[in-house]
């Protein structure tokens, strides 16, 4: 007995002994095996990385960001590159779990050694992403991130990454500028998500100086309840609401109008950008894509269906090539603006290209570069800020948002995220570069 | 070995851990730190499961427990790396204890039930207390390695050594707890309570313990991954992670913590696996439905062919092989 568990401790022993030298005698692997330039980038090429929900609860509607950033990219590509260097893009599935997001930002840092991250989407995803994988330590952009949060605008906490989304207190200040002027002496009510994203517009409401008749918060993840929808239009009954603002997920949009729909409870809708998405609210039903027509809405960007716009008839023609079988929606628009700012910049950054210079060019040229918003750009060495405004519209039977001034006739307000006014906007935006590049 | 000189095999193979850490580009030192985390979190499974047989689908919201607890401890009271860890375990084993006095009187079906709707509805209760910072999460920053360690010495490797030192370190307390008194408490009342009860075995008391521990472990594998992402929100502790433990923990075999390297090595290398054959064979529908597939088609065929897991089928298949020896 004794004498095999000397013989196995023996073993056992000589097994791990010449495990570990092994293990040592590998090489050490170089830490850092780019001398002079950075990573992801050659004479002939330029690697971009981005992490997104392409499954799971989120999908619907983002999944289509990044292959409208591909469609956008290749035919950059195909028109002889960015100083004739050909943009490819790495996509990961996050599935909109940070944990996961870090683990698949660190393969695109780590592995594939792409250049820059870009269009990273979800506050909470970016934030440990960009925590976690050290981004500025290590000097990385994380260009044009898909998140309203302001606190990604701190240049001093986040000196590498750059949002180009309006935030949410930008939003609901103008949402409340609107109701205001549109809907006086009408009892109005507001719905929105209990949580930084609801409270962060609570937060601008208040800013603008409105107040509500009729406050309704929800948990996050309960507006998915059937109870909670209808408990909601009970609500608005008794208050005798006239105006309805919802500040909330698409799914809480879906469950608003679905309930007011079913209870025959009629009101005028005014709904955040996040929550006005018919491609999202189609994925719960189709038929629901109807409740949104005669809804009031706010976009940055111009009208989806508004071929007037050179940017708009560009990336229409460029998607149906590359995808002829999804429609052109807000997503695919986003998408391929944050590719074609993406491209804005890396042609600022000059042929000599760094990740120090590209970020440089943005700080310092980002606010007069080509791109297809309607609002100014505010980037500046000392602030990250995107977008800064937006305008009003209707939505469609079919969803599409469609400005009020007239036939794509767009009234713009900008104004920030502190305590400045809203202000119609005079901004106009540059011309397209030729051909759109 | 492993039996006679426990200390000395963990010991030695921190030190295969600690060269290993030295050789690896980052990435692998990352996914060692996460295959440390995992360890930890299914040890804390097999334990409750295997060991005290009341099945849990909600760790991850004792991991929550954990995560948020070591965040706070962080940002309000600044308080050490190592404290922060203590803070998770004790807090971890707070809400196990409440929720063991609650899971004693249930079991089977019922009791996964419940944890199962713990699992989803605690993480959004961060959405009610602004202190908890909401979706978006609060930053957990345990800071830079200490400058002692040299230039070259990256974030991530500060992460494997911590997570690696909690996982031996705790991994070795529950192997001896398993094999004490309690441990064997804890298998009588698996293997038939009435029976454990006569021998004079306080069930309900040895139940509400053995989910204490569990939820102790759980806090301190919920604190470590909230340090290798910088962050604890609702959105890092979701359903999947809780489906994801449980699942390592059933291929690792839920009877013995001899297996537990499987089910946490398998956790992390089935997403490159998948990578690896989406690159060659495919595209990017495969690699983002490929891992998934194989984990579920890896828990069917453990389930039929393995059920007690790799680690225990060889145990015994050799046990038989010793008999028939032993007969000629």
């Amino acid at each position: 007995m004794i004498r095999i568990n000397r013989r196995k401790l023996i073993t056992t022993s000589a097994v791990l002994a010449i495990a570990a030298l092994t293990v040592a005698t590998v090489p050490a692997q170089a830490l850092n095996p780019n001398m002079g330039s950075d990573p992801g980038v050659t004479a002939s090429s330029i690697k971009l990385g981005i992490t997104s929900p392409l499954t799971g609860i989120a999908a619907p509607g983002y999944s289509k960001i990044p292959g409208a950033m591909k469609a956008y990219f290749d035919y950059v590509n195909t028109n002889g590159g960015v100083y004739n260097r050909k943009i490819t893009l790495v996509s990961k599935d996050d599935q909109y779990i940070p944990t996961t997001a870090v683990a698949k930002a660190n393969e695109l840092i780590l592995r594939d050694k792409v250049f820059a991250l870009v269009g990273t989407l979800g506050t909470a995803s970016t934030k440990a992403l960009t925590a976690s994988t050290q981004l500025s330590k290590r000097g990385i952009p994380s260009l044009f991130v898909n998140s309203g949060w302001s606190g990604f605008a701190d240049s001093k906490a986040y000196p590498t990454t750059f949002p180009h989304l309006p935030s949410y207190q930008m939003e609901a200040k103008i949402m409340a500028k609107y109701v205001k002027e549109t809907y006086p002496g009408k009892k109005i009510a507001l719905i929105y998500q209990d949580d930084d994203f609801g409270r962060d517009a609570l937060a601008g409401f208040k800013t603008a100086g409105l107040t509500f008749d009729t406050y309704i918060p929800y948990a996050s993840g309960s507006q998915s309840l059937p109870a909670t929808g209808a408990g909601w239009i009970s609500k608005l009954k008794t208050a005798g609401t006239e105006v309805t603002v919802l500040f909330g997920v698409s799914s809480a949009s879906t469950a608003a109008l679905a309930n007011a729909y079913a209870a025959g409870f009629k009101t005028q809708w005014v709904l955040g950008s996040v929550g006005g998405d018919a491609t999202t609210i189609a994925a719960t039903n189709k038929a629901y894509v109807g409740f949104l027509y005669g809804a009031k809405g706010f976009s940055f960007a111009p009208a989806t269906t508004d071929t007037t716009d050179e940017y708009v008839k560009l990336f229409q023609g460029i998607y149906a090539a590359a995808q002829p079988t999804e429609t052109f929606d807000n997503n695919v628009l986003a998408g391929m603006s944050n590719a074609f700012l993406t491209v804005q910049a890396l042609k600022a950054a000059g042929a000599n290209l760094t990740r120090a210079g590209l970020m440089k060019a943005i700080e310092t040229k980002g606010s007069t570069f080509a791109n297809p918003f309607l609002t100014p750009l505010g980037y500046s060495s000392t602030a990250h800020i995107g977008a800064q405004g937006y305008w009003v519209g209707t939505y469609g039977p079919t969803g599409a948002l469609t400005p009020d001034g007239g036939k794509f006739a767009y009234v713009v307000y900008t104004t920030d995220s502190g305590t400045g006014p809203v202000v119609l906007s005079t901004y106009k935006r540059p011309a397209m570069p030729a051909k759109g590049l | 070995m492993l039996k006679r000189h426990p200390l000395f095999t963990f010991i030695f193979f921190g030190f295969v851990l600690f060269l290993i850490s030295n050789r690896l580009d980052e990435l692998r030192v990352y996914q060692g730190a996460t295959v440390a985390i995992y360890a930890i979190g299914i040890g804390s499974i097999i334990l409750l499961t295997g060991y005290s047989g009341q099945v849990s689908l909600g760790h991850g919201a004792l991991l929550a427990i954990g995560g948020y607890a070591a965040a706070l401890a962080r940002i309000h009271y600044n308080a050490p790396v190592w404290l922060t860890f203590v803070v998770a375990v004790l807090a971890a084993a707070v809400g196990g204890a409440l929720l063991g006095l609650a899971a004693a009187r249930l079991s089977g079906p019922y009791l996964a039930g419940t944890t199962l709707a713990l699992a989803i509805g605690l993480p959004s209760i961060a959405n009610q207390f602004s202190i908890l910072g909401g979706e978006q999460g609060l930053s957990f920053d345990i800071g830079l390695p200490p400058a002692s360690l040299g230039e070259d010495f990256t974030q991530y490797k500060w992460f494997f050594w911590i997570s690696w030192l909690a996982a031996l370190i705790s991994l070795y307390w529950l192997r001896n707890v398993m094999n004490s008194r309690y441990g064997r408490s804890w298998r009588a009342v698996r293997s038939n309570d009435v029976a454990a009860e006569l021998a004079g075995i306080h069930v309900g008391r040895n139940k509400v313990l053995a989910f204490t521990i569990s939820a102790g472990l759980a806090g301190l594998a919920g604190a470590l991954l909230g340090m290798t992402i910088s962050l604890v929100s609702p959105g890092v502790f979701p359903l999947a992670l809780s489906f994801s433990l449980a699942t390592g923990a059933v291929l690792s075999g839920v009877t013995t913590l001899g297996g537990v390297m499987i089910g946490s090595v398998t956790l992390v290398a089935i997403p490159e696996i998948a990578l690896a054959i989406a690159n060659r064979y495919g595209s990017e529908t495969i690699t983002t439905n490929l891992p998934g597939l194989l984990v579920s088609a890896l828990l069917i065929l453990t389930v039929l062919f393995v059920p007690n897991g790799p680690v225990e089928q060889l145990r015994a298949k050799r046990g038989k092989n010793e008999h028939s020896l032993k007969k000629k």
